[in-house]
């Protein structure tokens, strides 16, 4: 019902192919290069189209740039989802501990998610990841800890909204424990506008990784598309095509996980749509 | 190579052909212009005397003079000090001061600064001052303008370690009985040297003037230097194109971007002026893990390295294959004769480690190690890369450790959590200076950085440096280095992968920018710039 | 204004109080959770420096104490305003914060109107436009500025207007070594900080043309405006007198919740444009392992961060009456 609505929008239709491009593109990359992203093809700094067969050149080491946004594409979703898992996780668990007990429990939530707020996140990450070692756990343990805080106030504004409503309080009254009735009857009727910002978190995860592996802070053992960006980053000025190729795909990705997110966000709300 | 080098090559041999005329008409200097120096990491204090960090010795060489400068073959060339002796014993060491040189403040330079210096600072606060300085009992001074180090045993090393990068001149009339380290002239220098401090944003630019009162007269030419800090690589490549920098040393422009800025012709590129540094990139093992323990590891390991590779593809060809710890610049003592080989044989590397008992299992792996690359610049963790990739090949399955700088030093030199490392160290302009400590029993001291991190220990290699380090006869000194190269690569604690170059690019208006050793080390009393046409 | 109004505003600077204590208290912790101290780093710096030399540089900095005894000197050093020392940069933090403070006020500053300005305009004409081919191209337009990294912006804008056109500087925020008037000098800044401030500012500038085109929807619809239509004034008088006035509300609230954003953003911008501000300092701060530096950083941004919120808050509540005050 609701997929049918947001492949009914031109928009959602857009973004849900590109995404499954991608997709596409994270699963096959095993068979299409089975010798990996990192095996050395030919001379560095080969430029796209200029030998058959390595059509996005080469970077820095040799290696083939096509093969590196294959398996790029492995990595970068893969870090842009369990970041947003994981800020989800403790971001409803924050949100909705915090809206449904209220007094002391929200207090002291909410000051430690705006003490979280008012450390610039990007920084924050830079931080983390630099102290605790740069690989793809504590890329997505940074990621996760930044992101978390908007979902937390989300989710806690939803519960206040649906706590006080008449089913709820039924609920209390026949004695229901306040788990039950958080996971059975609150949530389910409090998350939906929490999975559209999902869509944009996903998104932002993404970019956060390609700009911390443009500081030099990504894992070496993984290619993603942030690991080529910061080979081809001091030689953008002669071989910009290693920054710009997967920079691109950084874009498209984005792009494709905003509009599905607009789609799913007008197929939930058809009220705003009517205009 | 695509046929647009060759052209440009030829070209290049034209120009060569035509510079003899060319310099015979046009050498008297222009004066005035300001120049706009390219450096990372920025100086965090504006004095080398009393820190090892490169930037520091860069941007105070400048402003403050040491006794020496060296020539290309690291013989002394005089500066503050006119002339020196040795005595018979080699246990004293006389210098002649230069007369008349004033400190910025106007006060006079004399032997007690040089005594004081030495003394208190060198010895007691310079991370290698500690080394090179540290049989230097006491130094006398007879007179104003002569200063006599006094000497426990014969330091040969020590006269090649005079000039301003580690061996910088403080005022004692500002430093005597201060708590030097936080000196407020460490930020606001008084030297001896060409140019004065105008301004210093910290992390951003140093801006520094003409000294009108130089003791060189009629020097330095050019009015201002302005030294901008740029951390991205890119930006500052894009600096010198804008034509908003004249020159940038020390590899800090991408190799890649070498070439195309050469290519425009407003541009040259130097690997001079790194005599003193002797860069090597080595592999250091740690002798103390229970696989690299075995020699037939390490050997397989060298085997399995195609060296050549790493100089063409990510040295771009600015370094040479190093065949022995020392740098093939090191004239004086380099000798590669009958030092044992590894050469690139991946079968033999194989065979090495069947024999250790390293069997393939089902996916070919035979072994798994953890590299650590040091984290600096991006060619230790671009060898990394390569080696994981080349060891596939003999089935190793290697993993590349990232961490920051701290995180490093405390892995390899303090915990020792490690296998083995890419790492760059600096050899020095004499072996007592930095090689010695790689191979050094004594110096195994976990904790110190960049110290003997393989823990390798043997007594025979602790008395050749020692006899090394303090024989005065330059044949039995270069036999002894000789031996000392041979058993370094029998016993295999490091192995050592390229000889790096560094290189200097520089608009081809500014001139006299490397004409030492010291290279744009040097006090810049002799650069100009050459108008724009 | 009354009492109501004062009660809400202690209780807000006691809730930023809080704020700032935990964030000195978990950022600290955080720091000194992980392996390898400032004298490490020295250490290694300085390339051959014995263990007991590192002993007495760690005695002298307080390294070797407990880690809640170094909490408690902190924090009692915090609150006589004193943040700490720097030992790779020889200074004390704050003084090295505060010279490095103007360069990212000035860029976060100049992005924010820069954003809320196209934003705003963009959002608005879209609106008007909605769902026709204007509304179209404006809302592909932004969602590509949202979805470039700053760091590719900035890249393409050097490479564009200051290597290839030459119209540009490179980077910094004031040609080093030249002796400027006054006037010149913000000549200078102005003609340094506008590719910063684009490159920053390109994502928000998406975000608020979004946010305004929505907001412009739903107050287009409200029956103040149909009045207004039907009273006769021009749709520039509606649009301008009436509905942005209340359609920029939200983007006030948005402008609180995206500084601290901004400020992270900055780290990015000012690595590639060699801005001396705070971003950069934070980040040469982390790779040389100057934790009170870091600390420094991540409080002076949090303190800005916070007042920064209040303010907002306070303004919010003055332009706003409907705006509830609770507790």
């Amino acid at each position: 019902m609701m997929l049918r609505r947001v492949l009914l929008s031109p928009a959602g239709m857009i973004g849900l192919v590109t995404l499954l491009l991608i997709v596409g593109m994270a699963i096959s990359a095993p068979y299409l290069f089975p010798k990996g992203p990192w095996a050395l093809v030919a001379r560095p700094y080969l430029w796209p189209g200029s030998r058959p067969g390595i059509p996005f050149g080469t970077d820095a080491l040799g290696r083939d740039i096509l093969a590196g946004v294959f398996y790029g594409s492995r990595v970068s979703l893969l870090v842009g989802i369990v970041a947003t898992v994981c800020a989800l996780v403790v971001g409803i668990t924050v949100g909705a501990i915090a809206g449904y007990f209220g007094r002391v429990a929200d207090a002291v939530l909410m000051r430690i998610t705006d003490a979280f707020q008012t450390i610039p996140g990007f920084l924050f990450a830079v931080v983390l990841v630099s102290i605790l070692s740069p690989s793809i756990s504590t890329i997505i343990f940074a990621i996760a800890t930044v992101s978390w805080p908007p979902v937390a106030r989300l989710t806690r504004a939803e519960v206040l909204r649906v706590r006080e409503s008449e089913y709820v309080q039924s609920c209390k009254i026949i004695g229901m424990s306040a788990p039950r009735i958080i996971l059975t009857q609150v949530l389910p009727n409090s998350l939906s506008p929490v999975i559209v910002a999902a869509a944009v978190l996903v998104a932002t995860a993404i970019i956060t990784e390609a700009g911390l592996s443009f500081l030099g802070l990504g894992d070496p053992n993984v290619m993603s598309w942030g690991t080529l960006i910061n080979i081809g980053r001091p030689s953008i000025r002669s071989t910009w095509f290693i920054c710009i190729i997967p920079g691109l795909f950084v874009v498209l990705t984005v792009l494709a996980l905003n509009l599905l997110g607009d789609a799913i966000n007008d197929a939930l709300n058809p009220h705003l749509r009517k205009r | 190579m695509r046929p647009i080098n060759l052209i440009a090559g030829i070209g290049a041999m034209l120009c060569a052909a035509a510079a003899p005329i060319f310099h015979a008409q046009a050498e008297e200097p222009v004066k005035g212009g300001t120049v706009t120096f390219l450096m990372s990491p920025a100086p965090q204090i504006l004095t080398s005397a009393i820190t090892t960090a490169g930037a520091e010795q860069v941007v105070s060489s400048k402003i403050s003079d040491s006794l020496f400068t060296y020539d290309f073959d690291l013989n002394p060339k005089p500066l503050l000090a006119k002339s020196y002796e040795v005595s018979e014993d080699g246990k004293r060491v006389t210098f002649h001061l230069r007369e008349g040189v004033k400190w910025h403040d106007g006060e006079e330079f004399t032997s007690e600064d040089v005594a004081f210096t030495t003394m208190e600072v060198w010895k007691v606060l310079h991370g290698r001052g500690r080394t090179i300085f540290g049989n230097v009992e006491k130094v006398e001074t007879p007179d104003k303008y002569t200063a006599v180090f006094v000497l426990s045993r014969p330091s040969p090393g020590m006269l090649k370690s005079l000039a301003a990068q580690q061996a910088q001149i403080l005022p004692a009339h500002l430093y005597k009985g201060t708590d030097i380290l936080t000196n407020p002239a460490n930020l606001k220098p008084v030297g001896t040297g060409p140019f004065r401090v105008v301004s210093f944003t910290p992390g951003d630019n140093l801006v520094l003037e003409r000294n009108p009162d130089y003791w060189d007269e009629g020097k330095p030419y050019i009015d201002k230097l302005v030294f901008r800090f740029i951390p991205d690589a890119a930006t500052r490549s894009a600096a010198l194109e804008a034509g908003e920098a004249q020159i940038a040393p020390q590899n800090l422009v991408p190799m890649v971007d070498l070439e195309r800025l050469q290519a425009t012709g407003e541009f040259e590129v130097t690997t001079k002026g790194y005599e003193f540094q002797n860069e090597m990139e080595m592999i250091e093992f740690n002798l103390d893990d229970p696989v690299m323990k075995d020699i037939r590891v390490r050997q397989a390991i060298a085997h399995a390295i195609d060296k050549d590779w790493i100089v063409d593809n990510i040295f771009f060809g600015y370094g040479i294959s190093a065949k022995t710890p020392l740098h093939p610049q090191l004239t004086e003592l380099y000798d590669a004769s009958d030092v044992p080989q590894y050469d690139y044989d991946p079968e033999k590397a194989k065979a090495l480690l069947e024999e250790a008992g390293y069997k393939p299992d089902a996916n070919g792996t035979r072994l798994k190690l953890v590299v650590d690359p040091l984290p600096y610049g991006e060619h230790q963790n671009h060898v990394a890369a390569y080696m994981r990739e080349a060891f596939r090949e003999v089935g190793i399955d290697l993993e590349v450790r990232a961490q920051d700088f701290a995180g490093f030093v405390k892995r390899v030199y303090t915990d020792r959590d490690f296998q083995f490392t890419v790492n760059l160290l600096t050899g020095g302009s004499d072996p007592t200076i930095g090689t010695q400590r790689t191979f050094w029993t004594p110096s195994f001291k976990p904790g110190v950085g960049f110290s003997n991190g393989s823990h390798y220990s043997n007594p025979k290699m602790d008395e050749i440096l020692e006899s090394a380090a303090a024989e005065m006869d330059a044949a039995k000194r270069k036999a002894l280095y000789h031996d000392f190269q041979k058993l370094a690569m029998e016993d295999l604690p490091v192995l050592p992968l390229t000889a790096v170059e560094s290189t200097t690019i520089a608009n081809k208006r500014l001139k006299n920018h490397t004409i030492d050793a010291n290279g744009t080390y040097s006090n810049f009393a002799n650069v100009y710039l050459e108008p724009a046409q | 204004m009354d009492r109501q109004f004062w009660t809400y505003l202690g209780w807000r600077v006691l809730q930023s109080l809080v704020i700032i204590a935990i964030v000195i208290v978990g950022s600290f912790l955080l720091l000194h959770l992980v392996p390898g101290d400032m004298v490490d780093v020295l250490g290694g710096q300085r390339g051959d420096m014995d263990a007991e030399l590192m002993a007495t540089l760690r005695e002298r900095y307080g390294l070797d104490q407990p880690v809640l005894v170094q909490l408690l000197n902190y924090v009692g050093s915090v609150l006589q305003g004193d943040l700490g020392y720097s030992y790779r940069n020889a200074t004390d933090v704050l003084s090295l914060v505060l010279q490095r403070l103007p360069a990212t006020i000035l860029l976060v500053v100049c992005s924010v109107i820069t954003a809320v300005f196209f934003g705003t305009m963009a959002g608005v004409i879209a609106a008007r436009h909605a769902h026709r081919p204007i509304d179209v191209i404006i809302s592909m337009i932004v969602l590509v500025f949202y979805a470039t990294p700053i760091f590719l912006t900035g890249l393409g804008l050097v490479i564009v207007f200051s290597v290839k056109l030459k119209l540009l500087p490179i980077g910094g925020l004031i040609t080093p070594g030249v002796d400027f008037s006054f006037l010149e000098l913000v000549g200078d800044v102005a003609l340094h900080l506008i590719l910063p401030v684009f490159s920053l500012s390109l994502f928000y500038i998406a975000i608020y043309a979004r946010l305004a085109r929505a907001s412009m929807l739903q107050v287009l619809d409200q029956d103040y405006i149909r009045t207004a239509y039907a009273k006769g004034l021009s749709t520039y008088n509606v649009i301008i007198g009436h509905a942005l006035r209340n359609a920029l509300l939200p983007v006030v609230t948005m402008v609180g919740l995206q500084i601290a954003e901004l400020f992270g953003g900055a780290v990015l911008t000012e690595t590639i444009f060699s801005l001396p501000g705070v971003g950069r300092l934070a980040y040469d701060a982390v790779f040389e392992r100057d934790y009170p530096l870091i600390l420094g950083v991540l409080l002076v941004c949090a303190f800005i961060i916070i007042v920064v919120n209040l303010i907002i808050d306070i303004i919010y509540t003055l332009l706003d009456p409907r705006v509830e005050i609770s507790r």
